[in-house]
């Protein structure tokens, strides 16, 4: 479903050259809920960009569903992350101007569907997170735990192929935060792949499998549906 | 306060930059030119005119009836106007001085071969017209009753001259390059000549946007084609008053004839620059709201940057900076932007002037005009960036150890 | 996309509404200036008579002065009115379609037996072609035919106001009305006439009303009318009377020729060509070959109808918009550059950069659409401004439905090329800014 084959990901500035991404390989099957770890620096967000079609690699290949997204124009790669990808933040990142049904509704309108459709999804979508009773509420009007639902069900409304989740409960406290983690769960259930980025060991934990990300490279290639190395829990606490 | 790390600031901040130094330069241009424009406007409207214009009320008469004898008409109504209360003494003539209607010719100083020429408005009037207009003598004397043609038109050449006349000090400089002529001739186009009894100071023509508009001849003269107009002076201040009061007496003598265009010299003066002011007040409106909108926005982008760069000035602020050292950065970096834009400006505002000097016939700019302007911009630019600078000053250090 | 996009445009409008407003008020002001002048402007040069203004020539010839030419010497032009002998001359010519000689005068208009005080009214002497060739519309009656043009019957077309004035507006057709001493019969009334620019006589007040009534040409002189407009004369010559004046050097006659097609033009002007040289003959037309037909339009540019103060003035009008648009540019720049934040976000969910920059071209556009109200609204209060400032410019100074669309149309023109620098700016946001941790 998701191949990444010797990623390179270079950021060079007049002074200095960084090497976020190195050789960077992995893969993620269809139906898999994958945490991806690191300390600060180790290339998890380099990682996600390009994971989410945000940036492009400087070298490497990339497969999405069998088909090479590593070199596409700026246009290609909008309507994937608009078809495929489905994106969670760390600060929800909700359009304060918009209500919330408006806010479901922006995806789907760069994807052209007519309104009725459009209606039907963000339906579903909010009731999946039980928040269908506040369509007219601002964002400003909800908890911190709301928003990030809206944002999953913004997220979901495109019924996207993969979500990309960053850090999706660290603006919450541990209440909300199982809120949100318990619905990222069941969207997983019912087969939509889920990538997560996360500090967060107990949350990676509840992830069929935890990636662990050092020096832009991945640190346990070999981890399959694994539990978290001991050595992980302390890079963790580190940072 | 050193200006070479603000202008390398500005180089990164280029768009803001080109936005403030774009405004500056466009306004200056504008402002130099059009505050030279308002200048020679007001300069043409205060000109003297040599007249009481306040007190002098004008009217006009046309006779129609088969009966109608238009010199007795003359003769008596000036006699019934000047014995009007309020009235101080009445002239008639073909035509008002200010008013936009006139009649003009050529005047040479002699009828030989080559003679010097000049042109200007002529008056046909009756012997009242020295204390009616109230204009002053420089040399010789005015008309007396007696010296008054009264003739019939049908039998006279059209253009028929009386053998006395009264012109300006200007028109006799002129034509004889000094102002002391009293008892010289005047010709006319077809060579016939005129007496000189009497230089006026100053007193202007019809046609206030005319080159020649102080060239003045006085002709002494009232002919019977059925109609005319009068000049009558009144007591000071009763102008507006006695304009009703005239056109009724004069209405009331029952005469086969109708009065028409009674007003205050004063508001045919003022229609007659009506063009003139319009320029100058909606230039003036233009400039003022040049200043609002130019100093908006430099407030405008002012304040931007101060938002943008919160965090560098509470960086400063940590280091050490005191909030002097911040408004300084920032009335110093304004101040750079103005100095740019009044450059530019300058030479667009000379260039937009020898384009309209060129294409309109505008005359030259007197070039103290762009360094004025120039200072009014550089206190505009300090007085707008203060508000914003002031802002900066305040902003915590703690600024500096946050996240956001 | 464009309603949604019309949508997220006055949300954010309405969400930033003093910022807005300080977006709008900027175009605004540049727009009510420029506009303000410009209408007086474009009304004073607009076509007064589009469907046939191409057809229209005032015709014009060179017999001044030898020693000076008419104008100055810069110009070129011929003199604009035509001596009483050669107007005549011409109107014998059958060439043209329509062909006019005409000038202004002024009677008193004084009725027997009536509640009307007698009043001063200006008339027009002119040949009879005048109405139809200026598509002037008749309430009553009709015109004088060719016949009247010769007969020297006193017969009056009546303007409308004259009419009401004089009639309380009724059919006056076949009643007489007294001017000075002599009774005529009212022929035709006309219906609303009013040309905004007086283009058949600009020399003689050229937004002037039109006037109180029309006669036949040849009673001019056969009642040896006053010459009303402008008369200019340059020979030394004598004139005695009125008699003297029709056959004199000096010119006040205004003379048009209506000519279909650039062969009748062509040999029209080769008509009065000849009639000039004709005249050489005679000692007359002493200046070199310059007779000239002049269409409507390039008639009211020659003869500077729209004073050159107001052209300036209309310029630095437009040099003044440009600064507004510089300020409503970093306005611009600052609220879009504040609103980075949302359009990665939109990025990241899918919206092309395409998307992005339609849709802070269709916000950019509603801020010159508001600008472009707000300019009209200081547009018709500034032409109001203007006719208290101006005697006698009402009927010009006025705002009309075209120029608000060109209104709108230059605000929202100037403020989308105004905008796109800023658009553009914020398509080039990064999407993956939004991931950074904030």
């Amino acid at each position: 479903m998701l191949k990444m084959t010797h990623i390179n990901r270079v950021y060079r500035t007049e002074l200095v050259e960084t090497h976020a991404l190195r050789e960077f390989s992995l893969e993620v099957e269809s139906g898999e809920f994958v945490a991806v770890t690191g300390p600060s620096g180790s290339g998890k967000t380099t990682f996600l960009n390009i994971a989410g079609l945000l940036e492009e690699p400087t070298s490497g290949s990339y497969l999405l569903e069998d088909h090479d997204v590593s070199r596409l124009s700026d246009n290609q790669r909008a309507k994937i992350r608009n078809e495929k990808i489905g994106f969670i933040f760390q600060s929800f990142n909700l359009i304060p101007d918009l209500n919330i049904f408006d806010n479901v509704d922006v995806p789907l309108r760069y994807r052209g569907f007519n309104a009725s459709e459009r209606a039907k999804r963000i339906e579903e979508a909010l009731d999946v997170v039980g928040l269908t009773s506040r369509v007219k509420h601002l964002p400003s009007q909800l908890s911190g735990g709301q928003q990030q639902r809206v944002a999953i069900a913004r997220a979901m409304a495109g019924k996207p192929s993969f979500i990309l989740a960053d850090e999706p409960t660290g603006n919450l406290d541990s209440l909300m935060a199982r809120q949100v983690i318990e619905i990222l769960e069941g969207i997983n259930a019912k087969g939509t792949t889920i990538i997560m980025v996360t500090h967060d060991p107990e949350l990676a934990r509840r992830a069929h499998r935890t990636v662990h990300v050092l020096d832009g490279q991945v640190a346990n290639p070999e981890a399959h549906y694994s539990s978290l190395p001991a050595a992980v829990d302390a890079s963790n606490n580190a940072a | 306060m050193t200006i070479r790390p603000i202008l390398s600031a500005l180089l990164r901040n280029r768009t803001g930059a080109i936005l403030v130094v774009g405004q500056i330069a466009l306004t200056l241009a504008i402002v130099v030119n059009a505050v030279f424009i308002i200048q020679q406007r007001l300069e043409h409207i205060g000109r003297p005119t040599g007249m009481d214009v306040n007190n002098i009320v004008s009217t006009r008469v046309q006779g129609f009836g088969d009966d109608y004898d238009h010199l007795a008409t003359v003769r008596e109504d000036l006699a019934m106007l000047k014995s009007l209360p309020g009235v101080v003494s009445a002239v008639a003539s073909n035509a008002i001085p200010l008013s936009g209607s006139g009649s003009a010719t050529g005047w040479r100083d002699s009828d030989g071969e080559d003679p010097k020429s000049a042109s200007g408005n002529y008056y046909n009037v009756s012997a009242e017209v020295m204390e009616t207009f109230g204009f002053s003598l420089y040399a010789g004397r005015t008309f007396t009753p007696e010296e008054i043609d009264s003739r019939v038109v049908a039998d006279t050449p059209g253009n028929y001259l009386p053998k006395l006349v009264m012109i300006t000090k200007e028109l006799a400089i002129e034509l004889f390059e000094t102002p002391d002529v009293v008892g010289r001739m005047l010709f006319d186009g077809l060579g016939e000549g005129t007496q000189i009894i009497g230089v006026i100071d100053r007193m202007m023509g019809s046609w206030v946007g005319w080159e020649n508009v102080g060239n003045v001849a006085l002709l002494p003269s009232v002919s019977d084609r059925p109609w005319t107009r009068y000049a009558i002076r009144v007591e000071p201040g009763k102008a507006d008053a006695m304009v009703p009061v005239i056109e009724k007496a004069l209405e009331d003598r029952n005469i086969t004839r109708v009065v028409t265009s009674t007003e205050t010299m004063e508001s045919m003066a003022k229609s007659s620059y009506d063009a003139d002011k319009a320029v100058a007040v909606v230039l003036t409106i233009v400039v003022f709201l040049l200043f609002i909108v130019a100093g908006l926005g430099i407030v405008g982008l002012a304040s931007f940057t101060v938002n943008q760069r919160t965090k560098q000035i509470g960086t400063r602020r940590a280091i050490g900076a005191r909030k002097r050292d911040i408004i300084t950065y920032f009335m110093t970096e304004n101040w750079l932007l103005t100095t740019i834009g009044v450059a530019i400006g300058s030479i667009l505002a000379v260039a937009l002037n020898l384009w309209l000097a060129d294409a309109y016939g505008l005359e030259r700019l007197n070039y103290w005009y762009v360094p004025a302007a120039v200072a009014a911009l550089w206190i505009l630019g300090l007085v707008a960036v203060a508000g914003p600078a002031r802002r900066a000053s305040k902003i915590s250090p703690a600024i500096a150890t946050r996240t956001v | 996309m464009f309603g949604y996009y019309l949508r997220l445009g006055i949300k954010s409008i309405s969400r930033h509404p003093a910022l807005s407003f300080l977006m709008m008020l900027a175009v605004g002001l540049g727009i009510g200036v420029s506009m303000t002048l410009f209408s007086l402007h474009y009304t004073m040069s607009a076509d007064p008579i589009p469907e046939k203004s191409d057809q229209l020539f005032a015709v014009t010839l060179d017999a001044w002065d030898p020693e000076d030419s008419y104008r100055g010497n810069t110009q070129g032009l011929p003199p604009w009115e035509l001596t009483y002998r050669d107007a005549t001359a011409l109107l014998e010519s059958d060439i043209p379609t329509r062909q006019i000689a005409m000038h202004k005068s002024y009677f008193t208009l004084n009725m027997d037996a009536s509640e009307i005080k007698p009043f001063m009214v200006t008339t027009r002497q002119t040949t009879k072609d005048f109405f139809e060739m200026f598509n002037v519309p008749f309430l009553y009656g009709s015109a004088w035919d060719s016949a009247t043009d010769e007969s020297l019957e006193q017969v009056v077309v009546l303007s409308k106001a004259t009419n009401e004035k004089v009639f309380g507006g009724v059919d006056s057709v076949g009643k007489t009305i007294r001017l000075n001493t002599h009774d005529f019969r009212v022929l035709g009334v006309l219906d609303t006439w009013e040309p905004k620019i007086k283009y058949y006589d600009v020399n003689n007040g050229a937004i002037d009303e039109s006037e109180d009534l029309f006669m036949p040409f040849a009673l001019s002189a056969a009642l040896e009318l006053p010459f009303g407009g402008n008369t200019n004369c340059w020979k030394q010559e004598e004139i005695v009377g009125h008699q003297g004046m029709l056959n004199s050097e000096c010119i006040f006659i205004q003379y048009w020729a209506e000519l279909t097609s650039a062969q009748q033009k062509s040999e029209y002007q080769a008509f009065i060509d000849s009639y000039a040289n004709e005249q050489k003959k005679l000692g007359r037309f002493e200046r070199p070959i310059n007779n000239r037909l002049d269409d409507v339009v390039s008639w009211i540019e020659i003869n500077e109808v729209v004073p050159s103060d107001l052209t300036i003035m209309v310029g630095l009008a437009f040099l003044f918009m440009a600064v507004c648009l510089f300020n409503a540019v970093g306005l611009l720049l600052a609220r879009f550059l504040a609103k980075s934040p949302v359009i990665a976000l939109r990025r990241a969910v899918g919206a092309s950069k395409r998307a992005i920059f339609s849709q802070h071209l269709v916000e950019v556009g509603l801020i010159g659409l508001g600008g472009g109200l707000i300019g009209i609204v200081l547009a018709v209060f500034g032409l109001m401004g203007l006719s208290t400032l101006i005697e006698d410019i009402d009927h010009v100074a006025r705002f009309s439905w075209s120029l608000g669309a060109i209104a709108i149309g230059l605000s929202l023109g100037a403020t989308l090329l105004a905008g796109l620098y800023p658009t553009w700016r914020i398509c080039r946001v990064q999407p993956s800014s939004q991931l950074k941790t904030q």
